[in-house]
């Protein structure tokens, strides 16, 4: 037997035409954490979805602990140990997070389900790894990083030693993220075998012991971590180098574009979730939300689009009250806006990338005339849009379902900040987007505030809000802990807001 | 839609379409009767002769409309169960227009009628839509349950003040009619009427800003909301094109058909362009043909169920596989699958 518990070679996977893995290699120590990385749409999740046995592949070599696998499928794939956490949950909401993880296998005594020693070993995961979840709430009312962990349970009871996570800080607080890579680690000394994919270097830089890169689909070779720095991952991924640091233009911020006054929001959870926030986002000035995440930064941005009730105060954009308006009416007083969630609300799935495209100007020329779609134009549009914004495939006629995630982000931005609109509402925009990405994005952001817009800006990155924004306003459990002008801000600072301003860490 | 789905959804509905012949063929056998023999005497039961293509494409006309109604309620999200009262009330409406209003001018009134059949059938669509759509009551209940509001509404009538004191309850009547071209059959010319509203539905569908709202609405509606698009008005808007498209057919059976209101005339109409709908997953240009499909195999049972031993019960047999088949994505995937493998298998070769 290999020292590899997983070994993939020559693999090829196309899906139609397009050729999502053309040459992957990909093997696994036991005991190690396993970076895999590269551009979107390099092939990482396809690469993992084939060794998870979610897709046949077209040709090359699957082993696992020794044996090759000829007809891989998910369930073949658990019993030889197999798990994965998916970069989009598949958790059932209205079940308690107990039953979810028995979901499928549920231990029983007699005819019934022996809940107690299903709690019993679940408890054991719990104390081994230092995961707190809570068992008897349900998925719907814990947070994203509790629901992650509750995936990594999964995984285990059903046996695993070989966990796949794909992407799984792109949704996690820089706290959260803390605390899953103290359980990674945990995970590897326990002997489990990890492989991690995610585009934030330091990340990777940090858990793994060896970092594979592919680029286009192509596996472009595997170094261990000490003798690599980020600057050379870049490269490797890339082929050039990214700089991140955008020239911030100082431009004299105009009038008042949208004004925030007393506003109190409830959330799902809890009434009152927002007590009482006012700010204000001027033209060509960016203004950054810091707050960690779960603390009304959502709701404050969903009572402002139209999405969420507003209970008391008023929202003011372009000088007209908003305020409880529909989405629609907030689009037409002046909003772009791109959401936290690009599944949800962001991306209608089962559409093409052009119509995704073109969804909020519809009605707008040239994209109809009177009723009809003018399908000529919309092309025409799409195909620049593809270009500028180097969304992979091109193939504008695709169903954005086809996308990987960093793609499909980069069609809601890419939509979202072609309206030339007063306010731009910026949520998490960069989420899971590679660098290359990161860089086409944030530099949008800044074009379209220094074309007049204002932007206001929401992400889990402190280092994305300082170096983005003009202005800061730090947010904790529903209240406004203070304001800072960019320049004077620093993670130290923030972070102090951010904890409410009681206590520094 | 492109191409290419199109395409697999023909190679789909054709596939089923002989794979549950060949079942059907398998419980003829069964009961000890040839199979080639009784589809012949199926196909000439519904094709062979003036009178029975006629019959064929009467019964056609009503069946294409309900399931292409349907068909474009489900693409904004809807079950409009309630094709059926829709049918009915927009006869009723027809017939009452067609009998009374006798002081416009004759083309007049038959816009009248079609456009009040319309009206009737729209309103029956708009009251479980709006339910649904603002105070969240379950679209398929409220249809199920104004379906027979409906045909209660439609006998009080015919049998009380609309009545022609027949024994039958019929009204009395219209003083329009549609042209009937194939005498003695009841083919009418409702059918090219049927044709021409498919095809603009059909093109309303995928070239109008109106069927792209639709669309998404269906598919995702908290999208829809998040890019300005009124989900709820436009869930409302299909629901109302799907009971006006049923309320026109219902006018076409009342003019074109009976020629007066005939108590119950629709039953079975509903739940079959239902089927027809449901069967090709609402797929709008394919449902017409499973329409056609499903009028055939109504019309030639009776033929073949008088020629050879095969009862006639047998084409539900039929149409009851074809569901399952139907239903069985997986029988698809698992031909896809066969096809990569091939293709691989190719490329190493
Ligand atoms: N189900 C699918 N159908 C068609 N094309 C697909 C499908 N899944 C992935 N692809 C294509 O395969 C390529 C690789 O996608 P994949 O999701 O593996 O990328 P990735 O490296 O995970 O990217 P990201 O970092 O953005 O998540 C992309 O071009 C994508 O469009
Ligand atoms: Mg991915």
């Amino acid at each position: 037997m290999s020292e590899y518990v997983v070994s993939m070679s020559n693999i090829v996977k196309t899906f139609g035409t397009v050729q999502a893995v053309r040459h992957g290699e990909f093997n696994l120590k036991k005991g190690e954490i396993h970076s895999l990385i590269g551009e979107n749409g390099a092939g990482k999740s396809t690469m993992m979805k084939l060794l998870y046995g979610m897709y046949p592949i077209n040709s090359g070599e699957i082993i696992v602990k020794g044996k090759k696998m000829d007809r891989l499928d998910p369930k073949t794939a658990i019993e030889h140990g197999i798990g994965m956490v998916h970069q989009e949950f598949m958790l059932v909401e209205e079940l308690t997070v107990l039953e979810n993880i028995i979901l499928g296998f549920e231990p029983t005594k007699g005819l019934t389900i022996d809940f107690d020693s299903a709690r019993k070993e679940v408890q054991k995961y719990i104390d081994q790894y230092d995961m707190e979840v809570q068992l008897d709430k349900k998925i719907s009312q814990i947070s994203v990083g509790e629901a992650q962990r509750v995936e990594i349970i999964k995984t285990l009871m059903r046996g695993a030693d070989v966990i796949i996570l794909d992407e799984p800080t792109a949704v996690l607080t820089p706290q959260e993220a803390r605390r899953l890579f103290e359980i990674l680690k945990n995970l590897r000394e326990d002997g489990k075998s990890l492989v991690f994919i995610s585009h934030k270097l330091d990340e990777v830089m940090e858990i793994s012991n060896r970092i594979s890169v592919m680029r286009q689909g192509q596996y472009m070779g595997t170094v261990n971590k000490e003798e690599t720095s980020p600057l050379d991952l870049t490269k490797r991924m890339i082929g050039r180098e990214v700089f991140l640091n955008i020239d911030k233009s100082y431009g004299k911020a105009g009038k008042t574009v949208l004004e925030v006054k007393d506003v109190w929001v409830s959330s799902n959870k809890e009434t009152s979730k927002i007590r009482g926030m006012s700010l204000h986002v001027n033209e060509g000035e960016i203004v950054g939300i810091a707050g960690i995440d779960g603390n009304g930064q959502s709701e404050l941005i969903e009572a402002i689009t139209g999405i969420r009730k507003v209970e008391k105060g008023s929202v003011i954009l372009n000088g007209k009250d908003i305020t409880n308006f529909n989405p629609k009416k907030v689009r037409d007083a002046g909003l772009a806006h791109i959401p936290e969630d690009r599944n949800k609300r962001g991306l209608n799935r089962t559409m093409s990338i052009v119509d995704n495209l073109v969804a909020v100007q519809l009605d707008e020329a040239p994209f109809s005339k009177g009723m009809m779609v003018q399908k000529a134009d919309q092309d025409k549009y799409a195909e620049e849009k593809v270009k500028q914004f180097d969304i992979r495939p091109t193939d504008y006629n695709l169903p954005t379902s086809a996308l990987s995630g960093g793609n499909a982000q980069k069609v809601v931005v890419a939509r979202e900040v072609s309206m030339g609109k007063p306010l731009l509402i910026a949520s998490q925009p960069t989420r899971g987007v590679d660098v290359g990405a990161i860089e086409i994005i944030r530099n949008t952001l800044e074009k379209a505030k220094k074309e007049g817009a204002g932007v206001l800006l929401v992400s889990a990155e402190l280092e994305e809000i300082i170096s983005l924004s003009d202005r800061i306003v730090v947010i904790h459990e529903g209240k406004i802990t203070g304001e800072l002008m960019a320049s004077e801000a620093n993670e130290n600072n923030l972070g102090l807001l951010m904890m409410g301003g009681k206590e520094s860490k | 839609m492109n191409n290419n789905s199109a395409k697999a959804g023909f190679i789909r509905i054709l596939v089923t379409m002989l794979l549950s012949l060949g079942i059907g063929a398998l419980f003829i056998v069964g009961i000890g009767e040839n199979p080639i023999d009784a589809y012949v005497a199926l196909f000439k039961g519904a094709f062979n002769g003036k009178l029975r293509l006629g019959t064929t494409l009467a019964g056609f006309t009503p069946l294409l409309l309900s399931s292409v109604a349907f068909a474009v309620a489900a693409k904004a999200g809807a079950f409009n169960v309630g094709l059926e009262g829709q049918i009915f009330l927009g006869g009723i409406a027809a017939a009452y227009i067609g009998i009374n209003w006798t002081f416009l001018p004759k083309p007049i009134l038959f816009v009248a009628c079609f456009a009040g059949a319309a009206v009737v059938g729209a309103i029956w669509g708009f009251i479980p839509a709006a339910l649904k759509a603002y105070y969240n009551v379950s679209e398929v209940c409220t249809t199920i349950l104004m379906n027979t509001v409906a045909l209660y509404i439609t006998s009080y009538l015919v049998s009380g003040p609309m009545s022609a004191g027949t024994a039958n309850a019929q009204s009395h009547p219209v003083t329009v009619t549609l042209h009937q071209f194939m005498k003695p059959s009841s083919a009418n010319l409702g059918i090219v009427i049927a044709i021409i509203l498919v095809l603009l539905v059909i093109f309303m569908l995928y070239k109008t800003t109106w069927g792209y709202k639709i669309r998404t609405v269906g598919t995702n509606p908290d999208h829809a909301d998040f890019v300005g698009i009124n989900s709820k008005k436009v869930f409302i808007g299909s629901m109302m094109l799907s009971g006006a498209l049923c309320g026109i057919a219902g006018c076409i059976e009342v003019l074109g058909v009976h020629g007066y209101f005939l108590n119950n005339f629709a039953t079975g109409l509903g739940s079959n362009g239902m089927l027809a709908a449901l069967i090709v997953k609402n797929n709008v240009v394919a449902t017409p043909f499973m329409a056609f499909f499903l009028a055939v195999l109504k019309a030639g049972a009776m033929g073949m169920q008088q020629s050879t031993g095969v009862p006639k019960a047998l084409v539900d047999t039929i149409t009851a596989v074809f569901i399952i088949i139907a239903t069985m994505e997986t029988l698809i995937q698992f031909k896809e699958k066969a096809k990569k493998k091939a293709e691989t298998e190719k490329k190493e070769g």
